[in-house]
């Protein structure tokens, strides 16, 4: 049966490269695959879809609070194959379906897990990224704004009254918050990535993260796929036909930016760079990140 | 009890339904709805999903908190209120869902559609929920092309001529942004939930007779590798959008479907045209994609040229 696995992180973290990576796993025809082409139901755990396909009600007669309540159900159902036909049938079942989330690991109303805990995945994996340079990367809003948003506790995705989201409402409790809510619970088993080993040593981190979804890949295929998915390819690719992912395409920009560990440097002020590492110390110290200001830190294991 | 025209049914509720078409008293109506017990499950369901389930000519349909819903071989729906909240809500989920299902449990071909005149045709425009149905039908009633079916379209592709829609003078039910952007404040109603910032909305004109199908598009977001623009998909895809585009495409296939909705494409587009209208999701293009849905009716001759 095929085994299903989160890939949850904040926003701007390299969730989006590693599911081009295990897209390349597969790239047929001696080329990569299309940005543009990635399985859409497998694209994130908030789809709106997949949800009123399944329940056949429509969210958009529900509360976000309703539709919290039914979202274990609509896991549950999905983790054990009960869409296995014509919503968005891939070509052949891959053993593993990896599934993007950007919600926290949160309880509903009800008190149960949210994401259905062992009967929605197999595991997660958790992909983090330094916090300032993924602030540095965040499109269309102000680093100021951008910087508040990751320290807010109670700050939502997709949680308007007024008009219906393309995904459904996601808790996303600022960068520390995010983090900690996958790393401290004890429902699933967690494979824990740093964007920054993923682009030192790719071929190791992501055979690593394979091994520990139980996605079988030769050294061949692996090494194929992190080619497939350099930097300047999705770079080339989106500058030729645009991302469909990117969440509004009307209003330009690029998805995929500089994907530079350093980048961030040129980008924010020393004083933002404080705001920030007062915020989030505990949960840099956790993941190994090194704090600007010099305070010493010890590598987590 | 109450009588109303559903999808061309004869229906008889002892709810009221708001909105509806009203119909004449009838002895034997086709659809009765009415309060009484429905239980929590079905012994030996054939097939079941996260709120319901199937058990040869019954279907269940919970949704938890506000209702349950059994439906008895497409003639009949027993609601059961889960919390005195919820008995409120219970129209809104009758029209939202049960009946929708119920159409399934009749053969009949039902699409998640909203639906104008033009000419003398019906034009739908389908898609899942979010994908700018209803906006679309409201900025088109605006233009002058009354409304003749919300987010539920029924048809009848029987025998040789044109398959048919049927009309239920359902109200439009849009989202506070929509009616702000559209401007229709002043044709603005209750709220569809008391817990929703969605209302209903009077379509004036709306238009109760059957109408011969003249077209449907699938409504698709500009996204690459989609451009904006009006385009004929191929056969695959045209069995394939109507298909999906069933009101609950998860239950084509589980209630025997297939079959009919794949006659019905092959019908339609001969007899009509399957199309995908793709566009941006901006309020401020909608007069260019209505000039371009314009154009594209006067190439299909469902408009007349003004002389």
């Amino acid at each position: 049966m095929t085994r299903t696995i989160w890939l949850t992180s904040y926003p701007k973290s390299g969730n989006t490269w590693f599911r081009m990576l295990v897209a390349n796993l597969s790239a047929k025809d001696g080329k990569p695959v299309d940005i543009n082409d990635l399985p859409e139901r497998g694209g994130i755990a908030s789809a709106r879809g997949p949800f009123d396909y399944l329940t056949l009600i429509d969210s958009g007669l529900l509360t976000h609070d309703e539709i919290d309540c039914l979202r274990p159900r609509v896991y549950e159902a999905l983790a054990s194959g009960l869409d296995d036909d014509e919503y968005d049938k891939a070509q052949d079942v891959p053993p593993v379906r990896f599934v993007k989330a950007h919600d926290a690991y949160t309880l509903t109303p009800k008190g149960e897990p949210l994401l259905a805990g062992r009967r929605g995945a197999d595991g997660a994996i958790v992909i983090v990224r330094d916090v300032a340079p993924s602030i540095a990367n965040h499109n269309r809003t102000t680093i100021d704004a951008a910087i508040e948003l990751m320290d807010n506790r109670q700050a939502t995705y997709c949680a308007k009254l007024g008009r219906l989201d393309q995904q459904l409402r996601q808790r996303v409790p600022g960068w520390s918050g995010h983090i900690e809510s996958w790393l401290d619970q004890n429902d699933i088993p967690v494979h824990l990535i740093r964007y920054e080993d993923m682009k030192a040593d790719t071929i190791g981190t992501f055979r690593r993260a394979l091994d520990f979804a139980g996605r079988p890949a030769d050294d061949e295929d692996i090494r194929r796929a992190v080619n497939y998915s350099d930097f300047a390819e999705l770079r080339r690719q989106e500058a030729n036909n645009g991302f469909r992912e990117r969440s509004q395409p009307h209003l330009g920009g690029q998805f995929f930016r500089r994907g530079e560990a350093g980048a961030w440097r040129d980008e924010l002020s020393a004083e933002q760079v404080a705001r920030i590492e007062d915020a989030h110390a505990p949960m840099m110290r956790r993941l190994g990140y090194e704090l600007a200001s010099g305070i010493p830190l010890a590598r987590i294991a | 009890m109450q009588f109303y025209r559903i999808s061309g049914l004869s229906v008889a509720s002892e709810i009221g339904l708001p909105g509806l078409i009203a119909g004449t008293p009838e002895p034997e109506p086709q659809v009765t709805i009415r309060l009484g017990p429905v239980p929590e499950s079905l012994p030996e369901p054939t097939a079941s999903g996260p709120t319901w389930q199937i058990a040869g000519k019954q279907f269940l349909l919970r949704i938890p908190d506000i209702a349950r819903f059994l439906l008895n071989d497409g003639s009949e729906i027993v609601f059961a209120p889960e919390t005195a909240a919820g008995a409120v809500d219970i129209p809104i989920f009758i029209l939202g869902s049960a009946f929708g299902i119920l159409l399934h449990q009749r053969e009949q071909i039902v699409l998640h559609a909203s639906a104008v005149r033009v000419g003398d045709q019906a034009v739908l425009f389908c898609g899942p929920s979010g994908a700018g149905k209803s906006t679309m039908a409201a900025a088109l009633a605006q233009c002058g092309y009354p409304l003749v079916s919300e987010d539920v379209c029924a048809i009848t592709a029987a025998g040789s001529g044109a398959p048919m829609v049927f009309p239920d003078g359902r109200q439009l039910k849009l989202w506070a942004q929509t009616i702000d952007k559209l401007e229709l404040a002043e044709r603005r109603g209750a709220r569809v939930r008391a817990s929703l910032e969605k209302f209903y909305v009077d379509a004036h004109d709306a238009f109760s007779e059957p109408l011969p199908l003249g077209a449907i598009y699938a409504l698709r977001e500009a996204r690459p590798p989609h451009a904006s623009g009006i385009e004929v998909p191929n056969v695959v895809d045209t069995a394939l959008i109507l298909r999906r585009n069933a009101y609950r495409p998860y239950l084509v296939r589980r209630m025997g479907q297939k079959t009919n909705y794949f006659h019905a494409a092959t019908a339609i587009a001969n007899s009509a045209g399957i199309f995908y209208l793709t566009r941006a999701l901006d309020f401020a293009k909608m007069p260019e994609v209505i000039a371009s849905l314009e154009r594209h009716w006067l190439d299909q001759q469902l408009m007349e040229k003004a002389a």
